[in-house]
């Protein structure tokens, strides 16, 4: 059983709790007291993770930080499909890892402007934003020219891999942050495809998808 | 308020905005829009806000027929925008009048275009065909629209066949002059050539102003590039516009931002904010439709098409039904057979009665396609709640129209339900292919005698499980057999539905009674012979009425005090017990008073 060190309302957490869900992996959640008790910041969290963050786990023994770290071996190691993270297509897994850098950006970014008005971080909030806003810009383009391309995700394979996963929550939620995505419209139509994968499963912030009977 | 921005055609978004199953979240002139297309191909851009919290519709749900809000889950249909159902009062029919704001929507181009008042027609642009029109990226540009058209005046873009060039791996061929071949305030056409004048093509650059310091460019090329040139025609003038919008943002940084726009919110009409005065007269046609079509549904049976000569047909829900005003006078009460967010027609089937009064008749034999007929609105006193853990509808003969309704709303929306058919043979079954895409929910119960029937009655309204709905239409004998086997097994009065095609109720109207009215204050008398309606009218008191004969409910008041006979087979045994309500149409007095709430 994974051992998953956990605050409810963190992206960063959700992402693990999200490919857990979906490879539908079992897991016992450890509840971190993140805000406002800054447990993660404690002497005795530092005995599991030194650097103060979370995600954590511990997968019998074996325990790991930091949640895109934690994204690689997950799919690596329990994603029968291979597809989550493709060990064998070099051109998909150079793409994922390029994705998942450029998912670092927006949780420096979307995520540090939800972190600014939620729990009154100390950020340069027009500089976050901005920045969350050309990252979105970009995103928002290469999935219109993935749509033409007929592909439905970041990378180049048919099928949804860790560098979305890893993008979704911080663009889910930057209207927490106040970043709009009302002029994304690729990337509000990639979000409505991502909550309709098997095993998707939410947070506060993030909407069920609906379960009305298919098109057609 | 309406300057020339607002009475123009506009676009609102791109033909790959409006993918199956999503709401895009546009603007115009400072107003938010919703904008989403249903299974049936038709494109809605409403305002973004629902009419209940406010809450932006593009966060809700698209589900084909219906825009769900994310809040409350309150529906609306396509092409209304009219409210179906209200899941914190799931016995309740959402008022008609409940209806968000919509635009007028229509496509050209590969755009989606709309307006906040536009007269006239959208642009016709000689350089665009129709078909052969090819949607670019939209881009959106932190600037006001009239900066974007003037930078797009001197804008420069290859010609396709080069970009196309370019795809083999040549390089762009050599560009050559851009002229400007149309423009006005909020587009310009271009024609850009090669330098050796051997190619050329035309591009229309339509600036869609979404609010003051927020501006679209959506183009369009002439032409369709070969398949193989779409993705490299698409990139370069994606970074052709991507670099004309860079250098306008900076331009507009150096100016003073404009004022924004100011959408004005509707304020909310007087009718939802009110109690509604009484309908002023009677029975109301308030609806011409035309024939559309007429065709048999089963034996005896017609089916019609009615479609709308002008305007949006109203919003219903499933269960309602309409009066259809018949050439020879009389007035018949018949069931949308629709499923959710069908308004482009209303489908009703017709049985004919040979020995009824001749509204059947009227129908079947005088009603002709192309006829226009006067209808009600619809009127739902037969709602369907969602709130079931399942739903049971069982249907007599033509008794299927209104449950052919719940069913398609039902099976729409994942909810658990059987559809029971009772009829005396396959010919006899109304909208059978209708009735063959409801799939495995379907029972059908053929040629059974009345004491078959009872039996199987007995089946399918046993054991009623929890939060089990049943709803029955059809002959009287069937619904008081219903009724009976229901409450033998245990199902309370408010788990059970009916709705009878007509009143066996034998009315003795020998009595004389006072009814007064509350709200009014007055006092009438209502004489031997003369219904309590009948008096009110006189009186110059209105009431809403359909069927006038105690089996639609529309007439219903609320009785303040004195003992109602009935007479009506719209409300149950327990409504009756409390006598709360009555139909004006055929209740009377068990004593010598009623008061009533009007």
């Amino acid at each position: 059983m994974i051992t998953l060190y956990d605050w409810e309302l963190s992206a960063n957490c959700y992402k693990v709790r999200l490919l857990m869900s979906i490879l539908g992996l079992d897991h016992h959640a450890v509840p971190v007291d993140f805000y406002p008790g800054w447990e993660h910041k404690s002497a005795e969290f530092a005995k599991i993770n030194p650097l103060g963050h979370i995600p954590v786990i511990d997968d019998d023994g074996y325990v790991l930080r930091d949640s895109h770290a934690i994204l690689v071996y997950l799919a690596a190691r329990y994603d029968k499909s291979g597809r989550w993270y493709p060990v064998d297509d070099p051109e998909v897994l150079g793409e994922t890892a390029s994705w998942l850098l450029f998912a670092e950006g927006t949780t420096n970014t979307a995520s540090a402007a939800r972190l600014y008005v939620n729990l009154g971080y100390d950020f340069d909030i027009d500089a976050v934003r901005a920045g969350a806003h050309r990252l979105f810009g970009v995103l928002d383009e290469h999935l219109w020219f993935r749509e033409r391309e007929g592909l439905d995700w970041v990378t180049s394979s048919p099928h949804p891999t860790i560098a979305d996963l890893a993008l979704f929550p911080d663009v889910a939620l930057s209207e927490e942050g106040g970043v709009s995505r009302e002029d994304y419209p690729a990337l509000r139509r990639w979000t409505d495809r991502f909550r309709q994968i098997d095993g998707f499963t939410v947070m506060p912030g993030i909407f069920a998808p609906s379960r009305a009977a298919p098109p057609g | 308020m309406s300057g020339e921005a607002e009475r123009r055609w506009h676009p609102v978004a791109s033909q790959y905005d409006v993918v199956p199953r999503h709401v895009f979240w546009g603007r115009l002139l400072g107003r938010e829009l919703a904008v989403w297309r249903a299974d049936d191909g038709y494109v809605n851009v409403w305002e973004n806000r629902c009419l209940h919290r406010g809450v932006r519709l593009s966060v809700g749900t698209n589900d084909g027929r219906e825009l769900v809000c994310r809040y409350h889950g309150w529906r609306y249909a396509s092409r209304t925008a009219g409210c179906t159902y209200i899941p914190a009062h799931p016995a309740d029919a959402p008022a008609r009048t409940i209806c968000n704001r919509t635009f007028p929507a229509l496509e050209r181009y590969g755009l989606v275009w709309s307006g906040e008042e536009p007269d006239g027609e959208p642009p016709v642009l000689d350089a665009l065909e129709p078909g052969g029109a090819f949607a670019l990226r939209g881009v959106t540009v932190r600037a006001p629209a009239e900066m974007v058209v003037d930078a797009l005046s001197r804008h420069r873009f290859s010609p396709t066949d080069l970009i196309g060039a370019a795809a083999d791996g040549n390089g762009p061929g050599p560009g050559g002059p851009v002229t400007v071949t149309g423009q006005d305030r909020y587009h310009v056409v271009l024609r850009a050539e090669s330098a050796d004048g051997g190619s050329a093509s035309t591009a229309v650059f339509f600036a869609q102003p979404a609010d003051a310091d927020r501006t679209v460019v959506r183009a369009v090329l002439a032409g369709r590039p070969a398949p193989d040139s779409r993705i490299p025609v698409w990139r370069h003038h994606n970074t052709a516009l991507t670099q004309l919008r860079d250098a306008v943002e900076a331009e507009a940084r150096r100016r003073p931002p404009p004022e924004p726009m100011v959408a004005a919110i509707e304020e909310v009409p007087i009718h939802l904010s009110e109690v509604p005065e009484p309908a002023p007269k009677g029975r109301r046609a308030g609806l011409r439709v035309q024939v559309a079509r007429k065709w048999p549904v089963a034996e005896d049976v017609a089916g019609f098409e009615l479609v709308s000569i002008a305007g949006q047909l109203p919003t219903f829900q499933p269960g309602a039904h309409i009066d259809v005003h018949l050439p020879n006078g009389l007035v018949r009460q018949y069931s949308l057979t629709n499923g959710p967010g069908e308004l482009d027609r209303y489908r009703i089937g017709v049985k004919l009665e040979p020995d009824g009064g001749g509204g059947s008749r009227s129908l079947h034999e005088n009603v002709r396609v192309g006829d226009v007929l006067a209808v009600s609105e619809p009127r739902n006193n037969f709602p369907l709640r969602r709130d079931a853990v399942r739903t049971v509808l069982v249907a007599g003969g033509i008794g299927i129209t209104p449950l052919l309704a719940m069913a398609q709303a039902l099976r729409h929306q994942g909810l658990d339900f059987e559809l029971h058919v009772f009829a005396r043979s396959e010919d006899h079954i109304a909208f059978a292919e209708l009735i063959d895409g409801l799939g495995e929910s379907v029972t059908r119960h053929i040629g059974l005698s009345p004491s078959e029937t009872g039996a199987a009655l007995e089946s399918v309204l046993a054991g009623p499980g929890p939060h089990e709905h049943v709803y029955v239409c059809g002959p009287g004998p069937m619904l008081d057999a219903a009724r009976r086997i229901a409450a033998a097994g245990g199902r309370t009065d408010d788990t059970v539905h009916f709705e009878y095609f007509a009143n066996p109720t034998d009315i003795d109207d020998s009595t004389t009674f006072t009814v007064e009215l509350a709200r009014s204050a007055l006092s009438l008398e209502v004489p031997a012979g003369a219904t309590i309606m009948e008096v009110l009218r006189a009186n110059g008191v209105e009431v809403s009425s359909s069927c006038e004969t105690g089996a639609c409910g529309t007439c219903r008041v609320a009785v303040l005090d004195g003992e109602p006979v009935h007479n009506d087979v719209y409300l149950n045994d327990t409504e009756k017990q409390q006598g709360g309500e009555m139909m004006v149409c055929v209740s009377r007095a068990g004593g010598d008073r009623l008061v009533l709430d009007i």
